[in-house]
Formats: structure tokens, sequence, C-alpha cells
């Protein structure tokens, strides 16, 4: 009798747990059918389907609060996928980097190994001499390399007229956009002046826009940005030309 | 959307597709903003979970065994990003004192009334824990099975059947206003 109690009122958990799912329309056909059999005769389940139903009635009633998305938030991640791609393959170089040292090293140790240790002294001074030797006579090549042949150098050098900066430096740039804006707008201006988000929108909506200095002169580029409408500020970031910064 | 094009649109993330990348940004950011708000229940580290999510998304897809529905594989990646951000922010006192928000003159009384409710119910379930919490929103608002569910908070089906045992006994003592009886079971 007593086990015949326990019986069924374990069956009778079971089926309380799955409630919410019946209630929601989840539940397989044979789970479904369990719940209305056992709760044809329970009255404690057929309320507890009551309760769930007025709780998710309830719960989906709260409705959710959730904005459309800015353009600016989907460029921010596609800055932080360019950001971890750019620390991928930097890592991947210097992981091969690592083991063409280990590839190169592994013989001179083997090399090392095999030499009768008094004589491992005389070795590793005639293995630093080649190393020295090499790396004096490419030094010399390089350097006379220019002057013999009369090549033209790389252009590291400043016309008076338009100095240009060293390249690979990029100039950060403070910009405002108008509200109206779309990420698309955004994307291709960036791109047209090959610029890059790096940091913003400050409270005041101020975005760090970093350009390559070696592309065009900096004033170039923000003659560019101003041009546009969607563009309502332009100037250097921190103290540099042109002095006319403000649109 | 249908769950093949939405795996349609995940295989070409996986490739690296950026444009298929931002349709799936757009697809998805007001369902993972509404959920992890309802979990979190803190607005101010929502969009960065959000852009975590959508980052793990680009970085993980070629992963994506296509096992699941990908929308239950996304919101497994929110589930679990959401607590993790949970855990790194210090602990608050609870926020159980304060009352209903004053009825507005000359608001219907029905209008009122559920304005009370909703009140009432957003404080019982931030009194649940985030993991009891998020059963009770995934059943109850966005209707999914408890094996779906199972699979989005990474835990067995017979964890998600406690969780919200719990859950529904919680809301019991708190939300007599459901006319919900007080036993449990």
């Amino acid at each position: 009798m007593r086990d015949r109690e326990d019986h069924d009122e374990r069956s009778h958990q079971r089926i309380w747990e799955l409630l919410p799912w019946y209630v929601n329309g989840t539940l397989s056909g044979q789970d479904r059918e369990r719940v209305e059999d056992h709760a044809a005769g329970c009255r404690r389940c057929q309320d507890e389907v009551e309760a769930c139903r007025r709780t998710a009635a309830a719960v989906k009633g709260l409705g959710d609060v959730a904005p459309s998305p800015h353009p600016v938030q989907l460029q921010r991640v596609l800055a932080r996928i360019d950001e971890a791609e750019r620390q991928g393959r930097h890592e991947r170089r210097e992981r091969r980097e690592e083991d063409a040292g280990v590839r190169f090293g592994a013989p001179l140790r083997a090399l090392i190994a095999a030499t009768p240790r008094p004589l491992r002294g005389a070795l590793l001074a005639q293995v630093a001499i080649i190393v020295l030797l090499v790396g004096v006579l490419v030094w010399g090549e390089l350097h006379s390399g220019a002057r013999v042949t009369g090549s033209a150098p790389p252009a590291s050098y400043q016309t008076l007229s338009a100095p240009a900066p060293a390249p690979g430096r990029t100039v950060a740039l403070h910009v405002m956009f108008s509200p109206r804006t779309t990420e698309k707008e955004i994307r291709e201006l960036l791109l047209a002046v090959r610029g890059e988000i790096t940091a913003g929108p400050s409270p005041l909506g101020v975005y760090t826009v970093e350009v390559s200095a070696a592309d065009s002169p900096v004033s170039v580029v923000l003659a560019r940005l101003r041009s546009e409408s969607m563009v309502t500020f332009a100037a250097p970031a921190a103290g540099g030309n042109p002095a006319r910064g403000d649109r | 959307m249908p769950p093949d094009d939405e795996l349609a649109l995940l295989r070409r993330v996986a490739a690296k597709d950026r444009k298929a990348f931002e349709a799936l940004y757009h697809l998805y950011y007001r369902r993972l903003f509404g959920y992890v708000l309802k979990l979190t229940r803190k607005a101010d580290v929502v969009e960065e979970v959000v852009n975590d999510v959508m980052l793990a998304i680009w970085s993980h897809a070629p992963g994506f065994d296509g096992r699941s529905r990908p929308s239950t594989w996304i919101f497994g990646i929110a589930y679990h990003k959401a607590l993790k951000a949970l855990a790194r922010r210090p602990p608050e006192a609870a926020d159980g004192a304060e009352g209903p928000e004053p009825v507005a003159e000359g608001e219907p009384e029905s209008l009122a009334a559920r304005r009370e409710l909703a009140t009432v119910l957003g404080r019982a379930l931030g009194s649940l824990s985030p993991e009891q919490r998020s059963v009770v929103e995934l059943a109850y608002y966005y209707g999914l099975a408890y094996t779906e569910i199972a699979e989005i908070v990474g835990c067995p089906v017979n964890t998600v059947k406690t969780r919200m045992f719990h859950a529904r006994r919680r809301l019991k003592e708190l939300l007599p206003e459901l006319g919900i009886s007080s036993h449990a079971g």
C-alpha cells in the first residue's frame, strides 16, 4: 500500500515537472499524452497547468526592450575582428620564426654534442667568427650596393615644399558624423580616406579615426572629410596642423 | 528566417564572408540584446556582451557542427558570455526594497493593475538566480523545449527541470497576484 502511494507520488512529480513545457506546447506526443492522462484525474496538476499559463502570459507580457543596432556598434565589432585577425597573423608569424630558429639551432646543438668536450670552445669560437664575418659582408654589401650601381635609394627624403611623414605613420583625427549617417556611409567614407575608427564615440559623439599619413597629406584627408555633408566636425586629434580644425 | 537559411548564413560566416556576418549581426542583434538584458538585468553590460557574442560567432563558426539549430548555438554562447560578465561584476545589494511604480492619475484601473503586476513580476524574476531566470525566460518567453534549453545552458535535462522547479516555487511565494496556489507539486 505504502509502495503504491510512493510510486503514485513519484509519477505525479515527474508529470508536475513537465507542466511548463506542456503549457508552451513543446512536449513530444508521448510526454503530452502522459501529462493529459495524469492531469485528467489530478486536481493539483490541473491547478498547476493554469498557474503555469498565467505565469507564461505574464512573462510574455513584460515584452522585450531591444533597440535596433546602431551602425557604430557594428563598426566596433568589425574593428575588433580586424584587431583579432591582425593579432592572429602576428602570432602565427612569430611561431613560424620560432620554428625556423629551432630548425636552424638543432643541427648546431647536435654538432656541439658530437664534438669532444676539450674542442667545444674552439668550435664555438669558430662559429662566432663565421657569423661575424657573414654579418660584416652582408652589411658592407647593403651599404655599398646603392653607391656602386647608382640606382635610386628608397624614398627616405623629404622635399621642402611637401614634407612627407615616414611611411607607415598614422595620424589620429577627431571626427563627428551627423546623426542620420548610416553605418554603410561611414564605412565607405573611411574606406575612401583609408581611415580606421580606433576609439569613440565619446559622450559628445566624437570618434578617433586613424589615417595613414603615408598615402596623402593630412590636410588633403581633412579637406576630403569636411567636404562630406555627413561630417559635422573633423580635426587633428591633438595639436597638429592644419590650424583651421573646425568646420 | 528559416533555420536552413540561418545555417547557410552561418556557413558563409565560417568562410569569413563579412557580408554574411553583417547580415547575421542585423538578424540577431535585437534577439541577443533582449535575451542578455533579461538574463543579466544589467543594461550597462548588455552591449559589451552582445559584441563579445558576435566576435565569438565570427571566430568559432568554422567549428559549428550543425547538430543543433544555429539559434540554439548562438544563444548558448550568449548565455555563457552573460554569466561571465555577471561574475566579473562586484556583488550588489538586492533591489527588492522598492515598491511598485505609483499609479498615474486618471489611469484606467485595469492598466494600473497590469503595470503593478509587471513591476512585481519583474522584481520576482530579479530575485531568481541568473541560471533559474534563464530557464524561465527560455521556456515561457521564447517557448523553447527543455531539451533545447539544456543545450543552450549546457547542462543535463534534469538540471533544467530542477532549476524550473525551484524557480516556480519561488515565483509562487512572490506572486500571489497571479493567483498561483502556494503548494508546490
